[in-house]
């Protein structure tokens, strides 16, 4: 079974996936949508969020927790979210033994989307030298419009042509926007991670582990 | 004297530091911060990675070669050691004072 959902919170996120858990549908596969298992067993389920640098760190990481009673479910190298069962009842009840640590998969996330932004500036550097972000055409979307005498036609015959070349002429004038749009959806994104991780590390000084 | 920013360390990395006079795996450090913690301070995997991460940057622990291919295998570094020495220094310090202290107020 497939389902798409999306989630900033990774409380709410494991409270779901718990929920589904407990009616025997566990998490198998992560893309785009959460794919489910139909099991007998019903474990409980935590989040972690990393990233990795090569497949052999993803492994050792894989590996520390089966060796500690959790099994990996879904989640690759580059995905972040990493997804995991508890399958022995030896293991603790949770993948954090701690406030600090548990609250630093926010750090990480904000982290991530703040490479991301910063990935995505040079293209409109790049889009902005090519002459692509043309801020006039805000301002005389007539402009956009290639075809001849089109503003002199009227009735009919104009709002057929209009209604023709407007996908086009929103094309060429602000396909750029879209990046722009990317970065600002990051920032937004890295100022609520990082907010949660403000809300949940404990205020005291107290250093790290 | 400038004391050393990484002093005092938490309870969780000073037996992560102990656990490693002999190298070791994440879970056999796992077991080993059980163990000489007498049962105390039972890690959860997800914050143990991170504190190895964090030792590592810090050069408290390196990454020594294994005959396991799929676990990475760590030991504590020089560094390490001296950090370790001078926070029990520091320690030593709190347990006398604590000692007089308790001695002078009669209990």
């Amino acid at each position: 079974m497939k389902k798409t959902k999306f989630f900033f919170n990774l409380d709410k996120e494991e409270e779901w996936l718990n929920d589904m858990a407990q009616q025997g549908l566990v998490l198998s596969k992560k893309g785009i949508k959460y794919t489910f298992d139909q099991v007998n067993d019903k474990r409980l389920i935590k989040i972690d969020y990393r990233t990795f640098k090569s497949k052999k760190d993803l492994e050792d990481y894989i590996l520390l927790f089966e060796d500690s009673g959790w099994k990996h479910l879904a989640g690759n190298k580059n995905s972040g979210k990493q997804y995991f069962m508890k399958k022995e009842a030896h293991a603790n009840e949770d993948i954090f033994s701690d406030q600090r640590s548990k609250a630093e998969r926010y750090k990480r996330m904000s982290d991530v989307w703040l490479n991301s932004a910063i990935a995505y500036i040079p293209i409109v550097v790049l889009l902005y030298q090519m002459k692509m972000i043309d801020i006039g055409s805000i301002l005389n979307p007539r402009s956009l419009y290639l075809t001849p005498g089109l503003w002199e036609l009227t009735g009919s015959s104009f709002w057929k042509a209009f209604l023709f070349e407007t996908p086009f002429a929103l094309g060429r004038g602000f396909v750029w926007l879209l990046f722009p749009i990317l970065i600002i959806l990051y920032i937004v994104f890295i100022i609520k991670a990082r907010m949660e991780y403000k809300k949940s590390v404990p205020d005291n000084d107290f250093k790290g582990y | 004297m400038k004391r050393n920013k990484h002093i005092p360390l938490t309870e969780t990395v000073y037996y992560i530091l102990l656990a490693l006079f002999e190298p070791a795996h994440g879970y056999l450090i796992m077991q080993k911060v059980e163990e000489l913690s007498e049962g105390e301070v039972r890690m959860a995997a997800g914050t143990l990675y991170g504190a190895i991460e964090n030792l590592l940057k810090l050069k408290f622990i390196e990454p020594v070669k294994s005959e396991d291919k799929r676990r990475k295998v760590y030991v504590i570094t020089q560094e390490g050691k001296n950090i370790l020495l001078l926070d029990c220094e520091r320690m030593k310090h709190i347990i006398a004072t604590t000692k007089e202290k308790l001695i002078e107020g009669g209990i």
